[in-house]
């Protein structure tokens, strides 16, 4: 559907409603305190001026909302090739986004969005995270119209590129999902993954909350006196090992829960070269992915998924503001085997081999073993000494050892670098073994460093940096990482490879 | 239109007087420059992996002299200010003191600033920068020695950044920047002023003639 959008024009009119309560709930945050007050007061305040005063807000934030979107307006100006959005009540401000800067166009669908039945559209751009523009509310024709209007341009001066030739073939949309992960896969990925993140958000909430509970009883939870009573020491450890496994319950159900409702109904397609990703339950994202862009893909997958043949994938494309750095991630949470190759084919033009394989030295495991083994356990038993009290938890110490022990020795078994014509992957984790897969042509510049006392044993350190982060390599053989650093700068530089 | 093409008369004009400021050793790299590779004489021959240019071996140019005056003035004024704080601690709190406490943290205090001391200059040495026909070397650290390399047709863009104190001095610091973010930038501080021109100049030549 082709529109026109050199005029100014403006969103759904029913955007004011979502204007509406996105300003409501900026105010609501930023007079919580106040409102909290009330609340508590409720009874001794005349409840005639309440409803008279939250009738009012609601009308001066309607207001406000009528006005953010009568001053909404957005339009592409054709001579300059720019896209412009004017917005604000009080203060104007006033975006313009070169065409040809614009990186990623996504549109997503909040709860509010969908029940309204519109959609929001965000362009990304390569300068900077403060000069992205953000549509609150339009139609989804209009949405897809803007979208193909404002990629279309970049396809316009990216045909000039002899290398883009190939993508033109390809330009048949296909608008059947080439993978969707089902909801079985979904489970699969929700009990077998994220373990440690699921953790600390627990953890995260649990402190929280009993820091709540803390403020508003004037109980210790954590450091209740009948604590002790009720549970005799004897049963401390039953005790811990039943809450440890209540924890990983929770975990479970947590993870199972969030990844269900953030991936749901996850379908990739491919569109003029690109793959189109579009995911979630409650809030639809949808996303774009350029392979030219792309600078570091992460494949991972841990013991139960390699036997359920599921793994996940994590693919970083290039950002410029620090900020945006870990929004630019887009995950495929599980494909299996075969699919992955496929995806790594579109991006890659190929599945990459592993090639040459370089070992860190030993003194990694002796120097980890160190940092996370002797010291800490060095420091329990001096302090332990001092405190008595402390040295009733000295048979943790063992199950601490052989738990650390096992996830560095694996940690150090799965730390590899490898090097062929066209990749470096570098293989890491102990539970999770991740292989973080870049292009030899994306790196920018090369770091390597050595320790003063580790010359003679010819180790070092080396660091690639992408556009999409880091990767570093700790204790290879140092005469071997010079060797490929010179063999890169000198593919680097003679050619003109396109890094974005 | 990317911003890079856009016509800039500062650019230009300093594209203008690129040839006639810099120095003659500048202009030496500035003649080897890529050489696009011309389709009537493709060559696809093997590269032998152990005769290509090492980055290990370059030599290494050492920063501005006088460089090494302004990390003395900063070191030496960040240890009058933690001189003074001591003192005043010390004078404050007169009761809390004993004769032997005050000489033991003083004499702490003074290590400490003589071990600032040695590693500013230290590091002063280690660092170092070359520039060869295709990219830029930096070298700096005492206990870890590291090497950062940024081919040209890598660099986003140049900055030149002038201290207070460097001023005084007469020098400059070099910003290079690449899209890899803050670790992957590359900054050389303590060059005279004038070659430090001369060498964004010859970046920025560098940066145009690859697109």
């Amino acid at each position: 559907m082709e529109m026109n959008f050199n005029a100014p024009q403006r969103q759904s009119a029913v955007g004011i409603v979502v204007m509406f309560f996105d300003t409501l709930r900026q105010y609501i945050k930023a007079f919580f305190p106040l409102l909290i007050i009330w609340i508590v007061n409720f009874n001794k305040v005349n409840k005639w001026y309440l409803i008279l005063g939250a009738l009012a807000v609601v009308l001066v934030v309607a207001l406000i909302a009528f006005l953010k979107y009568k001053n909404f307006t957005f339009y592409i100006d054709d001579e300059n090739e720019e896209f412009i959005i004017n917005e604000g009540v009080f203060n104007k401000t006033i975006t313009t986004i070169q065409l040809d800067k614009i990186q990623q166009v996504n549109i997503n669908q909040s709860l509010l969005q969908r029940i309204i039945g519109v959609y929001e559209l965000e362009v990304d751009t390569a300068g900077g995270s403060n000069k992205e523009g953000k549509i609150k509310a339009v139609s989804h024709p209009l949405a897809l119209s803007l979208k193909s209007r404002l990629l279309e341009n970049e396809k316009k001066t990216k045909t000039v590129i002899a290398s883009e030739a190939s993508q033109e073939t390809e330009q048949i949309i296909t608008d059947k999902p080439f993978i969707s992960i089902g909801f079985l896969t979904l489970l699969k990925v929700g009990i077998t993954s994220n373990y440690v993140k699921s953790f600390s958000l627990l953890l995260i909430f649990f402190f929280t909350a009993s820091d709540y509970i803390n403020k508003i009883t004037g109980h210790d939870v954590l450091n209740d006196g009948d604590f002790d009573n009720y549970v005799t020491k004897g049963a401390v450890l039953s005790t811990l090992l039943l809450f440890v496994l209540f924890l990983f319950g929770v975990v479970l159900v947590i993870n199972l829960f969030r990844i269900v409702v953030r991936y749901f109904d996850y379908k990739i397609t491919k569109q003029k070269g690109s793959l189109l990703l579009s995911f979630g339950l409650i809030n639809t994202k949808s996303t774009i992915l350029k392979p030219e862009k792309v600078q570091i893909t992460t494949v991972s997958r841990n013991y139960f998924q390699k036997k359920m043949n599921i793994l996940e994938m994590k693919i970083k494309q290039a950002t410029s503001g620090e900020k945006t750095k870990h929004n630019a991630a887009i995950d495929i949470p599980g494909c299996n085997t075969l699919e992955k190759d496929e995806i790594l084919k579109l991006l890659f033009q190929q599945v990459p081999q592993k090639g040459y394989m370089m070992k860190p030295n030993f003194r990694k495991l002796v120097f980890s073993i160190f940092l996370t083994i002797v010291l800490p356990l060095l420091g329990f038993f001096i302090v332990a000494n001092n405190v008595d009290e402390l040295n009733e938890f000295a048979y943790i110490t063992p199950y601490y050892v052989v738990f650390v022990g096992l996830i560095l020795y694996f940690g150090y078994r799965n730390y590899r670098l490898f090097i062929s014509d066209d990749f470096i992957i570098k293989q890491s984790g102990a539970w999770d073994i991740s292989d973080e897969i870049i292009r030899k042509e994306k790196i920018q510049a090369i770091t390597t460093s050595q320790l003063f006392w580790h010359k003679g044993a010819d180790i070092g350190y080396l660091t690639l940096h992408t556009a999409g982060g880091n990767i570093g390599f700790q204790l290879g053989n140092y005469t071997k990482i010079k060797q490929y650093v010179n063999l890169w700068l000198y593919e680097i530089e003679t050619s003109d490879s396109n890094w974005m | 239109m990317p911003f890079w093409k856009k016509e800039n008369p500062i650019l230009g004009r300093i594209n203008g007087c690129l040839r006639l400021v810099i120095s003659v050793q500048l202009l030496v790299f500035s003649l080897h420059q890529t050489q696009k590779i011309n389709m009537e004489n493709f060559t696809n021959e093997t590269i032998d992996t152990t005769n290509l240019p090492k980055y290990e071996e370059v030599a290494f140019t050492s920063l501005h002299p006088n460089y090494k005056k302004v990390v003395l003035l900063n070191v030496s004024v960040f240890s009058v200010i933690a001189i003074i704080g001591f003192s005043a601690l010390v004078f404050f709190n007169k009761g809390e003191f004993t004769q032997t406490n005050i000489l033991t943290l003083g004499s702490a205090l003074l290590v400490v600033i003589a071990l600032v001391f040695f590693f500013s200059l230290l590091s002063f040495r280690k660092k170092g920068f070359a520039f060869r026909n295709h990219d830029v070397l930096y070298r700096s650290g005492i206990i870890a020695t590291s090497t950062m390399v940024i081919p040209y047709n890598r660099i986003q863009h140049v900055a030149l950044h002038e201290g207070l104190v460097s001023r005084y001095f007469g020098l400059a610091k070099i910003e290079i920047f690449t899209a890899g973010g803050h670790s992957s930038d590359i900054e050389i501080p303590g060059i005279a002023k004038a070659q430090a021109e001369d060498i964004k100049q010859l970046l920025m030549g560098k940066i145009q003639k690859q697109l």
